[in-house]
């Protein structure tokens, strides 16, 4: 019998029990909505965090005080504080003075909050951060207005500020901020850029900073030590591997900080792997829940077709003596209830692809962004077909075996 | 039974005795049954359902087996349609050995070269007449287009052709029996064998598929009727009785 015919069987089979098709499926069609849909947010949730936390693009790595390993718990952080020591701009310069594989090197120090002031309108706590001038292009900065300050300005410690679209709005209503004056903790700077907004990140608004030359900022804010801690961040030279460009500014770190071979990094490097490699480690676990229980109504949902297929095959016991008598091989009769139980399985499976699209759709429009990957929507149809595979070969198997003397003696 | 061994071949009235004179040659008959035993397992009793059965069936006969319930014309008629296997003893159909087969090749011979009529019907409920007739070709691997031709003239010659998309419960008995009938003709088997063909219809209907009997024999297929009615027998040329597994008699009648 030919595949395109035991296909048609199998459709009119489906289609001659809607009702009944119909509340089979329901259980393939959850489970498969319900899988789908979690893998496009964490798809999307990783995608999201890879543009937007860990900069993937921009390939460069920082190098801090802490490392990420140093806050795995109490203990570590403890050791961590007593062992690590602050970066220092004369680490920056001999960094800078002896590597071979950095093309950029750039310098910042973390953000202090600051009083911001244009003649009566105030903002309190913006975020006010020091910053090398080829910090712009390191980060890939988005210049709407003006433009960065330059190694010149920072030298000369000028009193300059490169400030993000929402203290733009709120100080100059009416646009026209680059070149005029703001009074940051007390002390008048001069805008020189704005920057493009960019929303929020996570819930957390990005358009809300100020920043400054660093020596401009070690010199009005105070030492570059403890909340204004200094870091440096690096790319790589063209056609040098990444990792070697980390392990040549680990290696000058040591050297600097005159480090035992044995003795532990009193620095800490962040690399966009070891970002995206906490973020799997956190979400990993939770990840691999969240699939796991709406898998669980993957298994019900085969359990229901195989159901459904035995009393099928219990009640059509005559239709397949009649087949049988007419000349259908054993294997006939199991192709034609694998394909049934196979295209019922598939069947749902593709009603919750489309499901799960349309969740996805509406949680993206609503919450938070989703991707469906084409990956996932072929796993998705391969594990249903799986599954209809898995819950039709018993029941085939208990209609091919039929004794076809008997089955046509059933009613 | 001086009459049956004119229709078998040489050897015949040996074989009457359940002995076998030429085991290894193919016989010239279409059918050839040769001390035909079959036995079932009831617990720990063996019950012979048949005591070697022999007999043949030319090109082109019209045979009844006739018998009371429990003779075993059941299991012969299982036999002969190749859906069971013989306990002991050989059977040949159209030259080929059906009593080793396996479940497939069986499947195989009964596509092709059987052609079941049952009492009932069985026509598959939700099919139309058309697809119902076609369904042994599906199981040949016929193309559609081919398969379509051939169950048009096939329902064209039990004269079906206006009702082929009916669904079985929209025909008359005697249409469904017609339909049965057809499907078991598409494929143009050695043998039309019928179980009870008129024991579900009326008298009349009765003769009209006795009728369509008589004239598919006269265009030369062979025929095989299973009944326990002695009138629907007197309509085949030749009478073989059954009883308590054994061939009582074997007579031919016109």
């Amino acid at each position: 019998m030919k595949f395109i015919e035991t296909l048609k069987l199998a459709l009119s089979a489906i289609w001659a029990h809607k009702l009944r098709s119909a509340l089979t499926l329901l259980g393939m069609i959850i489970g498969v909505t319900a899988v789908v849909v979690v893998v496009s947010v964490i798809q999307g949730f990783n995608a999201y965090f890879d543009e937007k936390v860990a900069n993937i693009g921009s390939q460069s790595f920082s190098v801090r005080r802490f490392s990420f390993d140093d806050f795995k718990n109490v203990d570590t952080i403890a050791a961590a504080q007593r062992r690590n020591k602050d970066l220092t701009l004369d680490e920056f310069d001999y960094v800078h003075e002896r590597t071979q594989l950095i093309d950029k090197l750039g310098a910042r120090a973390n953000a202090t909050r600051a009083q911001v002031k244009r003649g009566s309108e105030i903002i309190e706590d913006v975020p006010v951060d020091g910053a090398t001038a080829n910090m712009a292009d390191i980060d890939n900065l988005d210049i709407s207005d003006g433009r960065f300050f330059t190694d010149a300005e920072n030298d000369a410690q000028m009193r300059v500020a490169y400030i993000g679209a929402d203290v733009a709005n709120k100080l100059f209503p009416s646009g026209n901020s680059v070149g005029n004056e703001i009074t940051i903790a007390g002390l008048p700077y001069r805008v020189i850029g704005v920057q493009t907004a960019k929303g929020t990140v996570f819930g957390v608004p990005q358009d809300n900073f100020i920043t400054v030359p660093l020596k401009t900022y070690a010199s009005n804010f105070g030492n570059l030590i403890n909340q204004r801690s200094l870091y440096f961040v690096a790319t790589a030279k063209k056609g040098v591997n990444f990792n070697d460009a980390v392990e040549e500014a680990r290696f000058l770190m040591r050297t600097r900080r005159h480090l035992a071979a044995n003795d532990k990094d009193n620095f800490g490097i962040l690399t966009p792997d070891a970002i995206t490699g906490i973020r799997d480690r956190v979400l990993g676990t939770v990840s691999i829940v969240a699939i796991a229980v709406p898998a669980i109504a993957l298994v019900v949902g085969g359990i229901v077709i195989m159901n459904i297929m035995l009393v099928s095959v219990t009640e059509r016991t005559k239709e397949i003596g009649i087949r049988k008598s007419i000349g259908a091989r054993r294997s006939d009769i199991l192709k034609q209830f694998m394909v049934e139980a196979v295209t019922l399985s598939a069947i749902g499976g593709a009603i919750g692809v489309i499901l799960a699209w349309i969740v996805g759709r509406i949680i993206t429009a609503v919450i938070f962004p989703t991707y469906l990957s084409i990956a996932a929507v072929i796993v998705a149809l391969i594990v249903s077909g799986g599954i209809g595979i898995m819950s039709g070969i018993f029941p085939a198997w208990k209609a091919a075996r039929l004794d076809p003397i008997e089955a046509l003696r059933a009613d | 039974m001086s009459d049956a061994t004119l229709a078998t071949p040489t050897g015949a009235s040996a074989l009457e005795h359940g002995e076998v004179l030429v085991r290894d040659a193919v016989p010239a008959a279409l059918i050839s049954m040769r001390d035909i035993w079959k036995t079932y397992q009831m617990g720990s009793e063996e019950v012979h359902a048949l005591h070697g059965v022999s007999f043949d069936v030319q090109k082109g006969e019209y045979v009844a087996i006739i018998g009371p319930s429990g003779s075993g014309k059941s299991t012969l008629m299982n036999l002969i349609g190749c859906l069971d296997t013989p306990s002991k003893g050989e059977y040949w159909i159209n030259g080929k050995n059906v009593s080793e087969m396996d479940d497939d090749e069986l499947a195989r011979i009964r596509n092709k070269e059987v052609g079941f009529v049952f009492q009932t019907f069985n026509l598959l409920a939700r099919a139309t007449a058309l697809h119902n007739v076609e369904l042994p070709l599906i199981y040949a691997g016929m193309s559609s287009t081919e398969r379509h031709e051939k169950a048009k003239q096939s329902l064209a010659a039990v004269e079906l052709t206006d009702r082929m998309m009916h669904k079985p419960n929209e025909l008359s008995g005697g249409q469904r029996q017609r339909v049965a009938i057809a499907r078991a003709l598409v494929n143009h088997p050695s043998i039309l064998l019928a179980d009870e063909p008129t024991g579900a219809l009326d008298t009349h209907t009765s003769y009209e598929i006795m009728n369509l009997f008589e004239k598919l024999h006269s265009e030369g297929n062979t025929i095989i009727v299973v009944t326990h009615e002695p009138d629907i027998a007197a309509r085949a040329y030749r009478v073989i009785s059954i009883r308590d597994g054994m061939i009582e008699k074997d007579e031919r009648l016109r």
